[in-house]
Parts: structure tokens; sequence; C-alpha cells
């Protein structure tokens, strides 16, 4: 049985949820699933924008023919040819073998990488600033080029104001029959959430993001319709989320805050991350989180890391190097662009201790990364002797809090 | 062919042996003994007519050649090798740069005092980061119109403070390497041109050898030695003569010691026959000759080249490199003959064995003679890597001290009460407490605060200087290494440095050091440096966070007011201060961000699969260069600072 919503007058969301789905990208975990979004637009033409995963391919299908409502589908926009999206593609065509596909030369490059079988003379080709009528209602195409793959682009309705924003403004979690951002507690419940969204996907590419915001700037922006989580249409959220993609997109941490983030084998590291934390408290400083890099899949570091302005490496020394776990969290946090920065070193080893100078070898590669002189450097466990460190340490940390 | 020397060559060669044993063996000893360079020998070196050999009459010289020299040079290192180098130095460093690149009026001005023996002769290439590699030349000439204003310091300079006349290579135009620098003839007794007292070495001690500071040294325009930018290829053609007369000094030393073996064996009874009968003896003194023989041989093949004027570069390292080499393993194997006895100072063999170290070190250390050998057979080959790629590092690393970040924050020619004053108050403000303190004998490595003194402390009784100002610091006493080797004015215990006592602790006062780099090793973990000293040139003031431009005789008794607490408390236990230097600020770079997969151009990495040299700024991309990732045009970047 169909389950479609109304998005407003003419477009309505032919989406699905999955929550089957364990590793989104088979590499982020997902707790509460995801939904896969798509649009039909019922104007004198009727226009699809993007399918969905195979996963839900059923339940799209059928919410598609439930909007047509006996009409035919004349076009179909790609915005973006990921196959979360794009991979009930040839099912559309096989149903409704006339429809014409609008899309970028790239996309089609590689959607004939991803063996669709595509007549190029259904195929309408669109660069930047190209305009489509379909009836009432008129689409402006922009390219969102590596936002975050290079095919990307978003549709406008310039008629209804709504920006079909491909995976920019996208979130984990299922929509649960709700639609709307103003019908969910974004803020509280859904905003982690779709900050690990944004930031394990398209975290890197922060300057094509900006690249991409400076073109919307000028659109009058009534509905974001992303191709996961909830559609943005009040215009508090929209400013809200805007914000926090300027944010991402330039690497300015959204609150003044502390992630300890500690690599221990056998606890005392794990101590010494405890007791920075404590004297942090001590000087006032309670907005902390400590996070043990072995248990935590690092797309939740990745997305902290995001959010707080100072970041606490406290690590093992492993085979005379980075505890491996830790090593995973610097390198991911270098693919993923991390940069601006306030970082803290605490190292431990029991003969050759390293962590701390291999650590800040590698933060000095990353970009615009501010390392604090102090550390700790602990043999083994925290001892009388490195108590003055830790307080230095504190010290510094709550004092840099201030700037 | 016939492989002797001429009769005339070795009538001379007796000409100089026999003055070499008559004046210096007799004080070779003592001047050996009390480091002491010998005024008279030198002077009657002149009035025998060999401080000027290779060079024309015209000019004051002999007249004489290349091979006399090298004979010369040999036959006084026979008896005493620190007296070989005066002349080594004086003649192929010292003179040789101007009577080969002097104008007419220089060769006038300079050449007949120097080849009479009038004057001496030196020559200014060492530098703290400049020896092998010339390119880290730090002694800088200004060009103020008429003259140039030379600042520097040159370290190791054999016959400096004696010589009268110097050949200093300095950078005219920094930047561009050695293409930008320049020799200078600079005079003895211009105004900033001072010595500091002469090293206290292992061998060739009867040889003066110390640092030369420059401190705003006017140079007239006409002592500039040949063109600007000349100065690498004069040193190096100097250095390329100069080691003919190492090589020379290197023979005769080995010369000499073999000499004292072959007497001693032939004297040294042992099992009831001389020890020379031993096989084992015989066959190392067969060896001895084999070497020096050969030896010889090289050199004075590099010396007639020399004055047949074809290139001899090749050849007289190769005579330098074997003469050095074989020189070490002679005077070993002549102390061994000696047995105990060579052990024994006085034992001409013993100060043999020291002075010849030497000679593979200096005027281009072995290693660098392999270079030079080998540079000569195989050419120059492209080395991997790009040159801006290792340009870079290096010229950060030039930026940073010995000592790591610093503050360098250097008062001078202000009151100074006031500058003690501002220290003081820096000092506090940095978190430390003079109402605290150690005594004045805690070990250096246990010690939280440091007061040092160094060569420019003067005479003894300015010790009370640093004691008074050790006292209201809080902190322990120690020392540059003269000062507690030569001088002997604290004990060996407390001088610190690379081969002393390491600091580690908090406050560390460096007074009239002038930083040479072993010293520098010694106090890199000190929190803070802070640098009182006359010299504003001197090193210490690049590796210091705090200095003071000043005679110690003026500051430390300000210090020492500023700072009397009375009787200081016990200081409770040491609390390694952290370093308080701000990292340098990233230098915002212009990246170019691939549209079509993301790749980052970044202009410090350039583009190794186009040759995109690191440096090349992303503007700056030639047309037609694509991502080396997904072949996007450079149209499809986009340009972000970061």
């Amino acid at each position: 049985m169909y389950n479609y919503r109304k998005v407003t007058d003419d477009l309505y969301w032919v989406g699905a949820n999955d929550r089957r789905l364990a590793l989104f990208e088979n590499i982020h975990p997902l707790y509460h699933g995801v939904s896969y979004n798509a649009y039909v637009l019922l104007d004198k033409k009727t226009v699809l924008i993007d399918t969905a995963d195979w996963a839900v391919g059923r339940q799209f299908i059928e919410n598609v023919i439930g909007v047509l409502d006996g009409r035919s589908l004349d076009v179909l926009v790609i915005n973006h040819v990921e196959p979360d999206h794009a991979a009930t593609l040839e099912e559309i065509l096989l149903r409704w073998p006339k429809v014409k596909i609008i899309t970028t030369q790239k996309a089609v490059t590689i959607l004939k990488q991803f063996a669709f079988p595509l007549d190029i003379d259904k195929i309408d080709i669109v660069n930047e600033g190209d305009t489509r009528s379909f009836g009432k209602h008129t689409f402006a195409f922009v390219k969102a080029e590596m936002v975050h793959w290079p095919e990307a682009m978003v549709s406008f309705d310039v008629t209804n104001g709504a920006l079909f924003s491909a995976d920019a403004f996208g979130t984990f979690k299922s929509l649960d029959g709700k639609l709307f951002s103003d019908e969910f507690d974004f803020r509280g419940e859904w905003i982690d959430e779709a900050r690990r969204y944004l930031t394990n996907i398209v975290g890197k590419y922060g300057p094509p993001v900006q690249h991409l915001l400076k073109k919307a700037a000028g659109l009058d922006i009534k509905y974001i319709c992303p191709l996961h989580g909830p559609v943005w249409r009040d215009p508090m959220d929209i400013a809200y989320i805007m914000d926090k993609y300027q944010h991402w997109s330039t690497y300015e941490p959204e609150e003044k805050g502390v992630m300890i983030v500690f690599g221990s084998m056998y606890g005392h590291t794990e101590n010494a991350a405890e007791i920075l934390a404590s004297k942090l408290a001590d000087r006032g400083v309670t907005n902390t989180r400590i996070y043990d890099v072995s248990s935590t899949n690092v797309s939740y570091l990745i997305s902290d890391v995001f959010k707080y302005s100072h970041l606490v490496l406290a690590c093992v020394t492993y085979n005379l190097g980075i505890f491996p776990p830790m090593k995973d969290f610097i390198h991911d946090m270098q693919a993923l662009n991390v940069q601006n920065r306030t970082v803290a070193v605490m190292e431990n080893g029991s003969w050759a201790i390293r962590s701390g100078s291999l650590i800040r070898e590698e933060l000095a590669k990353m970009k615009r990364m501010k390392v604090l002189e102090d550390g700790v450097t602990f043999a083994s466990s925290i001892q009388n002797q490195n108590v003055p460190d830790l307080d230095a340490l504190a010290d510094a940390i709550a004092n840099d809090l201030k700037k | 062919m016939n492989f002797q020397t001429s009769a005339a060559h070795e009538e001379f060669r007796a000409k100089v042996r026999a003055f070499a044993e008559a004046e210096v063996k007799p004080v070779a000893f003592m001047l050996d003994q009390e480091n002491r360079f010998p005024d008279e020998i030198v002077q009657k070196m002149g009035e025998l007519g060999i401080m000027g050999l290779p060079y024309e009459k015209e000019y004051g010289g002999a007249g004489s050649d290349v091979l006399s020299y090298a004979i010369a040079v040999e036959e006084l290192s026979r008896i005493d090798g620190g007296v070989g180098v005066i002349l080594s130095a004086h003649t192929s460093l010292g003179t040789y740069p101007i009577a080969a690149y002097g104008t007419e009026e220089q060769k006038r001005k300079y050449l007949p005092d120097l080849c009479s023996g009038k004057k001496y002769g030196a020559f200014g290439l060492t530098e703290p980061n400049a020896g092998s590699d010339a390119g880290g030349t730090e002694t800088i000439a200004v060009d103020m119109g008429d003259h140039y204003l030379l600042n520097g310091e040159k370290i190791f300079i054999t016959n400096g403070g004696k010589a009268d006349v110097y050949v200093v290579f300095t950078v005219t135009t920094p930047g561009i390497g050695t293409k930008g620098i320049s020799a200078l003839i600079v005079e003895k007794g211009w105004e900033g041109f001072t010595f500091e007292p002469h090293y206290d070495k292992m061998g060739i001690r009867s040889s003066q050898t110390c640092q030369l500071n420059f401190n705003d040294v006017k140079v007239p325009k006409e002592n500039l030695l040949g063109k600007e930018g000349m100065g690498f290829k004069i040193a190096m053609s100097t250095l390329d003569g100069g080691r003919i007369g190492i090589a020379s000094q290197a023979l005769g030393i080995a010369q000499g010691a073999y000499e004292e073996a072959v007497a001693y064996a032939k004297e040294r009874m042992q099992f009831g026959r001389p020890i020379a009968t031993q096989q084992g003896v015989a066959f190392k003194i067969a060896d001895m000759a084999t070497k020096l023989d050969c030896a010889r041989m090289l050199i004075y093949r590099a010396a007639e080249m020399k004055q047949a004027h074809v290139p001899y570069g090749k050849e007289a390292a190769m005579a330098k490199l074997y003469a050095s080499d074989i020189a070490l393993e002679v005077v070993n194997d002549a102390l061994q003959i000696h047995g105990g006895s060579g052990f024994m100072k006085g034992m001409a063999v013993e100060r043999h064995y020291r002075d010849a170290k030497i000679t593979t070190i200096y005027e281009g250390t072995n290693e660098i003679q392999r270079v030079v050998i080998s540079g000569a057979i195989l050419g120059k080959m492209k080395k991997g890597g790009g040159g801006a790629k290792a340009a870079a590092p290096a010229a950060a690393a030039a930026a940073v001290g010995e000592t790591g970040p610093r503050k360098k924050i250097i008062l001078k020619g202000g009151d100074p009460k006031e500058m003690v004053d501002k220290l003081v108050d820096a000092l506090k403000k940095d978190g430390f407490d003079f109402t605290v303190g150690i005594p004045i004998d805690t070990p250096i490595v246990a010690a939280e605060r440091v007061i040092s003194a160094g060569q420019g402390i003067g005479e003894r009784e300015n010790m009370k200087l640093i004691e008074d100002a050790a006292r209201s610091l809080g902190a322990a006493i120690g020392s540059s290494r003269p000062v507690a080797e030569t001088l002997q004015y604290v004990p060996l215990n407390r001088y610190v440095g690379m081969s002393g006592q390491k600091f580690k602790g908090n406050l560390y006062v460096a007074c009239g050091i002038s930083g040479a780099v072993q010293h520098l090793k010694g106090i890199k973990d000190a929190s803070i440096i802070v640098a009182i000293n006359t010299n504003p040139n001197a090193k210490i003031f690049k590796n210091c966070d705090y200095g003071i431009v000043g005679d110690l005789k003026v500051i430390l008794p300000l210090l020492t007011k500023a700072l009397d607490t009375g009787d200081k408390k016990p200081a409770p236990p040491m609390v390694k201060m952290k370093r308080s230097v701000p990292a340098p600020a990233p230098v915002p770079r212009k990246l170019g961000v691939c549209l079509g997969c993301g790749f980052e151009y970044d202009p410090n990495v350039g583009d190794a699969t186009a040759e995109i040299a690191p440096g090349t700024p992303f503007k700056s991309l030639p047309q037609g260069w694509v991502c080396p990732h997904c072949g996007e045009p450079l149209s499809n970047f986009i340009e972000i600072e970061v």
C-alpha cells in the first residue's frame, strides 16, 4: 500500500524509511534507520525528483504510482546518482519507458558506469542556471559539485520556492510518519544525527559546500527538500540549519567545549582523562565529553569534533606508535579536513613513550590546528609527580577557552 | 721520468730544516704546554724569506714556487705542526686570495707586507652554521654606498688575533645562497672588529685560533675582493691551494713522528735487542715509510700542477685526503712503537699524535675531500627531489636557533637600570619567585636556576659579581667551558655544554657567554634563557628569551640589587616551567579545490606528476594543467584561503 505525504500544493513526498540497514554506506552505524526521500510534482507534466535505494524500492514505486493516480510519468530529475538514490532508476525506466531524464553530463557518465540502460535520446542534459518549465512550475538547476560527489546538482522550483538539495541538508534517522522539521524536536532529538551525517559524509568538502551556499544565498527558499531526513519549511528552522551548515563547512566550532578522547589499554590513560576532566570542572569548564576511542564508533567522534572547540587526545603508546584506534580517529579527522581546533595531547607508555610526539606530528599536517604547548607525559599511570602537569594543562585549556 | 726533487729544492729544504731544528725544536714543547703563539719565530721566518714563497717578486714575494712552499710547511711541521700551519694559513689562505683576485691597488697595498712577514694573513670562512657548507654563511655586509657595514662572526680562524689582514667571506645578497657571498679584505684594528680569546685546542697549540666578531665594521668599498657574488668561487679556489699546505703539514707531522719512532726503535732494548729488530716493529716502520712516500708524491704532484697552472683541485684534494688520513695512522704507529714513553708529555711523538688529528678536519674535512674528488670524477649528477623542497626546511631551521624557539626580546642601548628592571618584571611575570632560592653549589643538572659566566667575565675578581647575582637570583653558578677549563674560575664539573653539564631547569642566565654551539646544546631544555653580553651580534642573543646588551660590570650589580630580597627561603621542589613561545602563526595560503573530485592543490606541495615545483602558487599554474586525480581542467577549481 502506498504511503506518501503532501509537501505543498502539487508536491508530494514519495520516499520510504529503512530501519534494517546497519551501516550507512556500509561504514556509518545507524541506530534508528534512515529515510530515502524522493518527490513527485504534479503539474502539466508529472515530474519525479530522484528515486530511492533498492532496499525500499517496492514501497517507493507504490508511492509514485499512488501519487500519479493513473497519470504517466513524464520527467525524472536526477540530482544525485549515488545508489541510495538512483538504484531504482531502472525500475522507473521499465515502468515508464517514455520518461525524459533531466540531469548533468557527469551524472550520465557515472550512471553508465553503474550500468543503467540509458537511452541518450531521452536524456536532457542541463548546465548551471538552465531552467525547464513543466507547466505552472519552472525549475532552475544549480551545480553542486563535490557536495560530496562531482555530478551532483540541486534543483530549485522558482514557482513555489522549493529547493531539492540532494544530500545537502540530509539527516540520519527514519521519519516515522512525520515529514517536516517542525513536526520533530529537531534541535533536541535530531541535530546530533544531522551533524553526524553531514560531517562524516560531506565534512571534507567545506569549500564546495560554501561555494554552493553562496550560490543559494540569492534564492528565496521556502522549502528545503533533501534526500534524507525531514523537509524544512519553517523559516526559523531553515535559518537554524543554514547556520549549522555555515559552521560545519567553514570548520568553525559550534560551541566552546572540550571533547576528551582517550585510547587506554588497561584504564590508566582513561584515569588521566578522567582526572583532567575533573580538574576542568574544578575550573568551571563543564561543557566536556569523554569518549573511549576503542569502543566509540569514529563517526560519533568526528561529529563531536565538528561541534566542540577543544579536543584532548590522551593516548597510550602501542608498538612504538599511536594506539591503532586513536590512529584511525586521527586519520579520519585528516581525511575529513578537520581544522581550526585547539588540541591538547596527553601521552602514556611504559617504556618508550612516543604517542604524544607522533600525535603532534600528525596534527601538524592538518590545517589551522592550534596544539597547546602544555601536555602530560606519564609512564604507565598518573603519579603525584604528574599532577602539576595535569593542573598546568587544565589551566591552559581553561584559559584558552576564555579567549 | 725522475721522481726526484731538484737539487735546489733539496738545498731549500735543508735551509728550512736547519731553521726548524735550531729555532723551533728547543721551544716546541713549551709552546705546546703554554698554548703560546711563537711571535719571535714567525718574525724570523719573515727574515728567512719564507713568508711569501710562491708570490711574485714584484709584490715582495720570493718568486719561488708552490713546491718550495710545500717543502717549507712540511719541514716546519716535522718539528711543530702548529708552526707549520701558521705558515700555511698565512701563505695560502690569507695571502693567496689577494694575490690571485686582488686589484693592482690591493696587491700593492697588502702583498709586500704579507710576503715579507711584516704582517700576517688569515682567512675567515667558517661560522657556527657554515663550514663544509658555505651556503649557510650568516655574516652579512650591507652596502652603505662608499662602504659595507659588516656584521657577524667567524669561528676556528687560524692566526686569528695575530694576523693583520683577513680575507672575510660574507653575504652581500641574502637569499640566493652561495651566489650572494663576497670576499672582503678586513684589517685588524678597525672599529668593531674584535677577537675572542684563543681556543684551548687538542693540538697545534702553538698556532693561535680564535673567533672573529664583526660589529658594524665599516669596510671600504675598495676592499671588496673580485666582484660581489664571487666570494664562493674565491673561497673554493683558495681552499684548493690551501689543501696543498695542509697536506704538507700532515706529511711533516707524520714524518717527524716517524723519524722519532725509527730512532726510538733502534735504541729501545727489549729481550736483549733493539725492538727495531722485531718484525712487528720493523714492518710498522716499512709501512709508515711507504705511506709517507706515497703522500709526498701526491703532494708534490699537486704542487707542480698548481705551479704549471693546470687544473689541480682533484689532485690537491687527493693529496690532502691521503696525507692526513695516513698521518693519523703513522703517528699512531709511531706512538705505539714508543710504548708507554710515547704517552708521556714532553715526548715529541705525543705532541705529533695530537697535532695530526686536525689535518683530517680543517680546510675541508676528509669527507668533503671525497666529495670534491668524486665530484671531479662523476660530474654533477641530478639529485632526487625538488630543490625548493629541500630549501624550505633549511630556511625554517635557520630561523630557529640551536636552543629552539625563543622569545628573543633584546634590550639594547637603553638606560641600564631601566633595562634590568624590564628584565626583572618580565621574569616575575613568567612566574619566577625570587624570594626563594637554591644554594649556589647545587649540581647543574638538579638546579632550577643557574647563572653562568663566560669569558666575557674577564678577570677572576669579577666572579664576585656572578656570585652576588647568583645569591640574588637564588641560582646556582655555572660557566662556559673555557671559564672552568682554561681560566679555572669554577670547578670543571660546573661548566655547561654538550661535553659538560646539561641544564634542564627553568632559568638560565648567560653572562659574557658568546653562545658557541657546544654551549647552546647544553641549555636547549632551559625554560627561559637570559643573555647579558657586550656584543650585540653574539650568537647567544639569537638563542635567548631575554637579552641585555651591556657590560657585565654595570648590569650584574643592578640585577643583584633589583632581586635582593635578603636571605632566600629554600626553594620548593622544582616545577618545570613550560616554554611560552607562541607557535609561529601559519602563513595563510591559497589552495585550489577541484570541483571534480575535491582534490586540493597546495602550493607548498606542488604537483610532482606535472612537474609543478613546490612553491608554485595556484594562480600561477600553467594553462592546460589538469587535476592530477580526475583530470578536471583548471577552470573547474575554486580558490580558497587557509
